[in-house]
């Protein structure tokens, strides 16, 4: 067990502080819309164009290719120079759509879509859930009936995250006819702009747009564009479920070390007040949530299923910090600053990508292998 | 890769050898007879000077796999007294008395641990200890016993057996204030607390899947699940932070106390935790002194009794805000 960075290591990580210093924007991201878009496009262009992007992504796509622990560096360096936030539109693309490309798709896919993700030229979107299939996704019914080369799409999704502002999206689709369940989905890409697609944006409880319903007319996909087989969805989504529930939050974690001294910095508590003890426990915790991450991408998983604990602890975690930064504000906390944006987010952090409820499931049939009951 | 946290090869082997001789020498069970562990098996298997230079040499092994050694104590809870015997050794031998860290070493000279308390101090599970370790917050001091009147107090729920002085006064022959010292205490204490914790979710886990209640195993019960889920993440969140820490107080890095801190937290928390609901999860049996889940919980308390963890705000954490980078820290 070591955690010893090389002499190189330290060279990458001044030379990306130093970056990123120079070049991360100094302006607050627009929360929404084609602003938002733009914004996040031309950030990631800018971190492509001098090799910041795509750091642990094989070179063969436009990635760098690095190890683990630059991976490690570049997110710990990007958190402390404040670098806009790694939950924008870019998000799926980079975090879970991309890297499902990758494990699962064609050569023609990957070499199609990866490259125009790293470089910042597309968005992505995720359509998995459905008004009658949220934590229970198997249940959804979305079809897509194959005709000559072509599948066609009818029904609805929601809660797709970017689909105002999206060129892509992984879309998962019921297949074959009549079937149940697991069986005879498929993950495809669905281009946003086909005809058929209707995109209404949904509000959220922060006041901000990020997710959608996305409505589907006789959408035409071709049968080129499924990744990792005909009616093999589920498994390709659970590919995709790995790597949002392992790797996709890396960034968001590490960011929780920044925002605890910030708010332990904004409060300034007495020593032994209180506010002081409560800040102290948060501390640690948010260590102990750093050290998780660092065994996630360092250590051989024991069990496939180990990406829930992580997942777990963070969101909650992560909305107890901001519980503190509202108690701590006081009145202010009722103006809409980003200690409350922050706190009123964070609800979607035991929702989002598997509820609390459900990692729990998960930790407790998977990893401790208690018996699955109905 | 230069970073790695998987357990090495020497390391899976000590602890393959550890948890054998655990299991042959420290059932739970024992503790059912309410008296003093016998450390004999635990120094014959060089637990007590694993991090210790041997004769004038390196020592075998570091802190990493004292830690992670200590974690297998607290799931067998083994006395408090290797706890005083892997740290009074390092006290001695830092004051220049080798000899009675040899002696320590060996197991020929048993160390107790005592809890700087009101009045006086209490000594855990003294059995035939001519010394005791006495935990004084963050400083730790060694105290000769002979001549001292120790009597047996009421501990509580009588799961630990406890003595307080009676007459006399212990004779104080060695007192570190050292922080490396201190963060290395905290570093075991926390690594049994999460033995401890560990034990209490695995043993929880075992009775919910056997138990059977309404026809079913309670473990398929939801609320059983989510207990035991809850047991998982805060073990897996210690044992983290215990690579994290020991790493960190081994290789000398300027965060080791601040990670050490953390840890210490996070490991209490999860040993008082997992075993409360320990007790929840196994029903009456897990209420009666007949089962062994009472015996985890009071082990808990009785070693979040002992050290101090450093100020959770007192130190820079390791991943300091941009101000203190544009500073140029
Ligand atoms: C901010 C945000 C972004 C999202 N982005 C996307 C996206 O981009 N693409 C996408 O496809 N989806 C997205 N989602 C949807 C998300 O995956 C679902 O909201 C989530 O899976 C829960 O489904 P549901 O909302 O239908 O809630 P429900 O499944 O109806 O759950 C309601 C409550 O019941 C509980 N519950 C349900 N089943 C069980 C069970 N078996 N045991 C115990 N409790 C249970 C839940 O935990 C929850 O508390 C997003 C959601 C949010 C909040």
């Amino acid at each position: 067990m070591r955690l010893s960075l090389t002499e190189a290591d330290e060279e990458f990580r001044a030379t990306a502080r130093e970056w990123l210093l120079a070049n991360a924007p100094k302006d607050r991201a627009p929360p929404d819309g084609q602003a938002s878009r733009d914004y996040a496009l031309a950030w990631l262009a800018r971190c492509h164009r001098d090799g910041w992007s795509g750091i642990s992504w094989p070179t063969e796509y436009g990635g760098r290719g690095l190890s683990q622990e630059r991976l490690l560096i570049w997110y710990e360096e990007y958190v402390r120079a404040r670098a806009p936030s790694v939950l924008d539109c870019t998000f799926v693309a980079l975090n879970h759509a991309g890297p499902t490309v990758f494990a699962c798709g064609t050569e023609e896919q990957k070499a199609f879509h990866l490259p125009r993700i790293l470089g910042g030229k597309v968005i992505w979107c995720q359509g998995f859930s459905e008004p009658g299939a949220g934590s229970d996704l198997a249940a959804l019914s979305t079809s897509a009936v194959v005709d000559g080369d072509h599948l066609v799409v009818n029904g609805q999704k929601i809660w797709s995250s970017f689909a105002d502002v999206a060129d892509y999206q992984e879309l998962l689709v019921r297949t074959l006819p009549g079937s149940k369940r697991h069986q005879g989905l498929s993950w495809v890409i669905c281009d946003m702009k086909s005809k058929g697609i209707t995109v209404r944006p949904i509000e959220n409880m922060a006041g901000v747009t990020h997710f959608a319903e996305v409505f589907y007319d006789n959408v035409r996909i071709p049968l080129s564009n499924v990744v990792g087989g005909l009616h093999e969805g589920w498994k390709t989504a659970m590919t995709t479920f790995g790597f949002e529930r392992k790797t996709a939050a890396i960034g968001l974690q590490l960011e929780l070390s920044v925002k605890i001294e910030d708010l332990i910095a904004l409060a300034e508590p007495l020593p032994g007040s209180a506010t002081a003890v409560r800040l102290g426990e948060l501390r640690a915790e948010v260590a102990g949530l750093r050290s998780m991450t660092y065994r996630a991408l360092l250590r051989e998983p024991a069990n496939a299923s180990d990406g829930s604990l992580v997942r777990l602890s963070f969101g909650e975690l992560a909305q107890r910090v901001y519980r503190a930064a509202m108690d701590i504000l006081g009145p202010d906390a009722l103006l809409n600053g980003s200690w409350t944006h922050d706190y009123l987010e964070s609800y979607s952090e035991t929702i989002a990508g598997g509820t609390a409820e459900i990692q729990r499931n998960i930790i407790a049939e998977r990893i401790l292998g208690m018996p699955r009951i109905k | 890769m230069t970073c790695d946290l998987n357990l090495n090869e020497d390391q899976r082997q000590i602890l393959g050898a550890a948890s054998v001789m655990l299991e042959a020498s420290y059932p739970v069970a024992r503790r059912r007879q309410r008296r003093p562990d016998d450390l004999a098996e635990l120094a014959a298997f060089g637990a007590f000077g694993l991090a210790l230079p041997q004769d004038g040499g390196e020592a075998g092994y570091s802190v990493v796999e004292e830690a992670l050694l200590h974690v297998l104590l607290g799931r067998h809870v083994v006395s408090t007294g290797a706890l005083a015997a892997s740290l009074a050794a390092r006290l001695a031998a830092n004051t220049g008395r080798s000899d009675l860290a040899d002696g320590i070493v060996a197991g020929t000279t048993g160390v107790c641990a005592a809890i700087a308390a009101k009045d006086s101090a209490l000594l855990v599970e003294r059995g035939e200890a001519s010394f005791a370790l006495l935990f004084d917050g963050r400083e730790l001091a060694l105290l000769d016993m002979d001549g001292i009147d120790a009597r047996p107090v009421e501990s509580l729920g009588h799961g630990i057996p406890l003595q307080r002085i009676a007459s006399g006064e212990a004779r104080e022959i060695a007192r570190s204030a050292d922080d490396e010292l201190a963060d290395t205490a905290d570093l075991l204490i926390s690594a049994q607390l999460l033995g401890v914790a560990e034990a209490a979710r695995d043993l929880t886990v075992a009775y919910a899947n056997m138990r059977q209640q309404f026809g079913q195993p309670i473990g398929g019960f939801q609320a059983i699940k989510h207990h035991c889920a809850n047991m998982a993440v805060g073990a897996e969140m210690a044992s983290a932070q215990l690579d994290m820490a020991a790493i960190a107080l081994r290789d000398r890095r300027a965060d080791a106390s601040f990670q050490v801190a953390a840890l210490r937290h996070l490991a209490e928390k999860a040993a008082i935790f997992n075993t409360r609901t320990a007790v929840q999860v196994h029903g009456g049996i897990g209420f009666s002194a007949e089962a062994d889940v009472h015996h985890y919980l009071k082990q808990a308390h009785l070693l979040s009794r002992l050290g101090a963890g450093a100020g959770l705000l007192a130190m820079p954490a390791p991943l300091a805000p941009h101000e203190a980078l544009i500073r140029g820290e």
